[in-house]
């Protein structure tokens, strides 16, 4: 008996093989466009989640440079902290610092050791 | 001949067994019917029917599989997507944040979802008092959804979401910020909400910073942000000593041309460009020019020195006023003596430069102007740089005039350009407001020698060491330079009034060391300064403008990396003729 003429209670076997495959392919498609959308859902959340932050960001980096702009660092560091630019007879190199190192004190005499009586 | 005999001989091997495959089946129905199977017949061919469709919906399923899974779109108006109006950050050179899109909203009434018009209206209006009742009212009783107010930050937004109002949505949408308020205000410029550039670095790189921002990329300025918080402040402080009605600060490299600092007073906040006064937002540093006075002596000593009409030691009698056609020329505090080239300069005499002048000749000294960029407008990307006024006709009269800085009006930025061939070897370079690479130095013309140039360093160190320029010498820091104080003309009077001048002071540091060494020029100019008990009444150059200048370099030399030293510097320039510090600081113009 060929393949094509054998039956499984009464249903050709090639027709419920074919029915499986049918059926297989409906839930295969069914489950991949299911899991794909579940997962696109989350990557979209995901990117409106990295978009906000990304706006967060900028909103701060924008306020950051508000802040520190030179204007205002210079009040608030000549008013609360009293300083200015640094005078040219404060600055040197490393090299010259030797130089202006104070003169270390004379070594103290060493004890001389007592006389043998 | 049979479609066997067709498929072997001219189609390819896999055509051949497709062809020959079907001829086979073909004759398998004609055997089946042959044999009076016509059963067998029918199945083969149902069979067939159900395979073909089997293959069509599986290659079906992979596609849509394909197309659910490995598609990669994520959705329009993610991350990646742009506003079209979108312009790129714009930085300093050191990356610092000038100016920004940032996400805001727009606040949207929509009538027919409001449920009680009266609340709405109530608290929108303490929610937005700077919204018109008249306009909030129009907003609420329109046929159709209405555009309130634009430009909310997300914690406004917030605010009035919490409220719970239904009919009122939000839209977000980009709007132009500068974090930096007033600072470097005509340098940056503004744009329109539409996100055209109107002015300044937003106006002059307007396509760059277009398509800059569909690659997410940043526009590097040239300026920076310490430098030019440096010069505006000490050109804030000089403006509150001398009270002008204008005031123009500029640092520029010599060699590259790139502008690192520029300042103009009065100033503005960009955010709110429209409420500024069209004085305020006039960047005087490229769109206002002057008769800038005894600076153009640079330009003149310059001229005399490469064409060999002078040395270092040539003579000019300032004894008596020099008369020039139907005009005498005086001294502004006559030195009464003769005085070679570089006391000319540093006693700034009229009467020296003009006899240098008339030496030059009209021709050579039109052609030099020319060729330092003087008799045209500034070569700079800003579109405000303004064009020259310069004399009509080139006779002595103009000569005269020109080589002390009247007669010809020109840009603060003009003369920048103009000047850096005295101090860079003699190359004429565009300025320049982008960021350029380390190293970079631009194709550029030579008009001067370098000879001249190396010369011109050494003439306006000794104008700082022994002449009107003392007041701008920094400890340590080799300044060399050149006051200049210009009277105005006044039309009411029909003359050049005295008591309205341009005073300012053009720099050069460090002046000592090689052609090739890094090196620095200043610009401060002050438009009708006032003097003070301080500067017993003088508001010339010397007096008003040289103080700021060094204030100036001696605070940001050490962004610039430009060492000091304390005590004589090896490479001081030690010029034989240089007078030991006359006291002619103030009389100089």
């Amino acid at each position: 008996m060929s393949v094509i003429d054998r039956r499984i209670r009464g249903f050709r076997l090639v027709d419920v093989i074919a029915l499986g495959l049918l059926v297989l392919l409906i839930m295969s498609v069914y489950l991949a466009k299911t899991i794909a959308s579940r997962e696109r859902a989350e990557i979209a959340s995901v990117e409106r989640q990295i978009a906000s932050e990304r706006a967060q960001i900028r909103l701060l980096e924008a306020e950051v440079a508000h802040l520190e702009q030179p204007s205002r660092i210079e009040h608030l560091s000549s008013t609360y902290l009293e300083m200015g630019p640094v005078d040219v007879t404060r600055e040197t190199t490393a090299d010259s610092l030797a130089a202006l190192a104070p003169p270390k004190p004379a070594l103290a005499a060493a004890p001389q050791p007592e006389a043998a009586p | 001949m049979s479609l066997a005999g067709v498929v072997t001989r001219r189609f390819p091997f896999g055509l051949r067994w497709l062809g020959a495959a079907l001829w086979r089946l073909e004759h398998a129905f004609e055997r089946a019917r042959a044999a009076g199977r016509v059963e067998d017949d029918a199945r083969i061919r149902i069979f067939l029917v159900m395979l073909f469709f089997g293959l069509g919906f599986g290659a079906l399923a992979m596609g849509a599989t394909q197309a659910a899974l490995f598609s990669g779109s994520g959705g329009g108006g993610g991350p990646g997507w742009m506003p079209p109006q979108a312009r790129a950050d714009i930085v300093d050179r050191e990356g610092r944040l000038l100016a920004a899109d940032l996400l805001h909203y727009g606040l949207y009434v929509d009538p027919a979802e409001v449920w009680d018009r009266d609340a709405t209206r109530q608290a929108l209006a303490r929610a937005l008092p700077d919204v018109a009742a008249e306009r909030l009212d129009r907003a609420l009783t329109s046929d159709r959804r209405t555009f309130l107010v634009g430009g909310m930050t997300p914690i406004q937004k917030a605010a009035i979401h919490q409220l719970g109002l239904p009919g009122v949505t939000f839209e977000p949408e980009q709007k132009r910020v500068y974090p930096l308020n007033h600072t470097a205000s005509h340098l940056i410029g503004f744009a329109d909400t539409g996100g055209e550039g109107l002015a300044g670095a937003e106006l002059a790189l307007n396509d760059d910073i277009r398509s800059l921002a569909r690659g997410s990329g940043e526009m590097a300025l040239s300026i920076d942000l310490r430098i030019q918080g440096a010069l505006e402040d000490e050109l804030r402080k000089a403006v509150q000593a001398y009270g002008p009605k204008g005031a123009v600060g500029v640092v520029a490299h010599v060699h590259t041309g790139e502008i690192l600092g520029l300042a103009s007073y009065p100033d503005f906040d960009p955010n709110v460009a429209s409420t500024a006064s069209a004085n305020e937002r006039l960047n005087r540093a490229a769109s206002s020019v002057f008769e800038m006075g005894s600076t153009f002596k640079a330009f003149t000593v310059a001229i005399g020195l490469d064409t060999g009409v002078a040395t270092m030691a040539s003579t000019f009698d300032a004894r008596e006023p020099y008369k020039l056609g139907y005009r005498t020329i005086h001294d502004y505090h006559a030195s009464r003596k003769v005085l070679n080239l570089v006391e000319v300069f540093q006693h700034s005499s009229n009467i020296g430069t003009a006899k240098l002048a008339v030496g030059v000749g009209p021709e050579r000294l039109s052609r030099y102007f020319t060729a330092l960029g003087l008799t045209t407008a500034a070569d700079v990307e800003l579109k405000e740089s303004a064009s020259p006024l310069t004399p009509k006709v080139w006779n002595e009269d103009a000569v005269a005039s020109t080589s002390f800085g009247h007669g010809m009006n020109v840009s603060p930025l003009a003369l920048t350009r103009a000047m850096l061939p005295l101090l860079n070897g003699g190359k004429l370079v565009p300025l320049t407001i982008r960021k350029q690479a380390p190293g970079y130095r631009p194709e550029a013309k030579r008009v001067l020698s370098e000879t001249t140039s190396a010369q011109m360093l050494q003439i306006m160190r000794a104008n700082v060491t022994g002449g009107s320029g003392g007041k701008a010498d920094a400890p340590g820091l080799s300044v060399g330079g050149k006051t200049g104080t210009g009277e105005k003309y006044d039309p009411e009077i029909r003359r050049y009034n005295g008591k309205r001048q341009v005073s300012s002071f053009a720099a050069v540091f460090p002046s000592d060391g090689p052609l090739e060494n890094d090196r620095y020029f200043v610009l401060i100019l002050l438009d009708e300064p006032h003097g003070t008990p301080e500067t017993f009444g003088y508001s010339t150059g010397g007096w008003v403008a040289a103080p700021a200048t060094g204030q100036v370099i001696t605070r940001i030399a050490p962004f610039l990396g430009v060492s000091r030293h304390i005590g004589p510097l090896a490479n001081q320039p030690r010029l034989a003729s240089a007078p030991s510090a006359p006291a002619i600081l103030g009389e100089a113009r």
